[in-house]
């Protein structure tokens, strides 16, 4: 049984049609020790195919240590939302896309309201739109620091 | 605020399924926003005032380092 209903379905498809450039889900899961891993995957699962800018990568955490490095995964389940864009230099050969980091992570299963915040993530990634006040984004262009931000949420 | 600075990087983190983490941050209720381990911004807020509680909370914080 699916966990997205038809109308929503076809509601997200709608949003998603919105995307520009595509996205990457770096999707973190755990075969044992991960009481939401398996759920969070099924969320995914029926996530992805309604796009196809979105692409989906999955790495085991106790396994991938590499990529689990590589963008600074410290727990399961998690996922990073990346954005795609086409090689900088294009050269036979090598035309890879690029992954545009944000540093935008999602540890848990998205569901209730966290789902709709994570499509939003994922439209705002591939937008390059963080929909902030024009005030607000000249204040950030001058941040010269790291500020790390957790954000605290329950499903609903 | 991650699009738009290279400085930041932002986690959502579902509070029930990491215990250790609420624990930790002592998270009583939510939203509950934690910059930099420290800063801490429960309930929601209007964007400006949410922004500059941050960067203020931040660079307060790099002064007494």
């Amino acid at each position: 049984m699916g966990l997205l209903r038809d109308n929503d379905r076809k509601q997200l498809q709608a949003e998603l049609g919105k995307m520009q450039n595509p996205v990457k889900l770096v999707f973190f899961t755990q075969a044992t020790d991960c009481d939401y891993c398996e759920i969070t995957k099924q969320v995914l699962e029926e996530l992805v195919p309604l796009s196809d800018k979105i692409h989906l990568q999955t790495y085991d955490f106790a396994t991938d240590k590499p990529a689990a490095a590589q963008y600074k995964i410290a727990r399961v389940p998690a996922i990073a939302i990346l954005r795609l864009e086409p090689p900088a230099v294009l050269v036979a050969g090598n035309e890879s896309p690029r992954e545009r980091d944000y540093g935008i992570r999602y540890y848990g299963v998205p569901a209730g309201f966290e789902f709709a915040s994570l499509v939003g993530d994922i439209m705002d990634v591939s937008l390059g739109e963080s929909g902030l006040s024009e005030a607000s984004k000249a204040t950030l262009k001058q941040l010269q620091a790291p500020v790390h931000l957790q954000v605290f949420a329950t499903p609903t | 605020m991650a699009l738009e600075s290279d400085w930041v990087t932002a986690d959502a983190v579902e509070a029930s399924e990491y215990p250790d983490l609420s624990e930790k941050y002592q998270v009583y209720a939510v939203p509950l926003t934690v910059a930099n381990e420290k800063i801490r911004i429960e309930g929601g807020l209007p964007e400006t005032q949410f922004i500059q509680q941050i960067l203020q909370g931040v660079a307060r914080n790099v002064t007494k380092n």
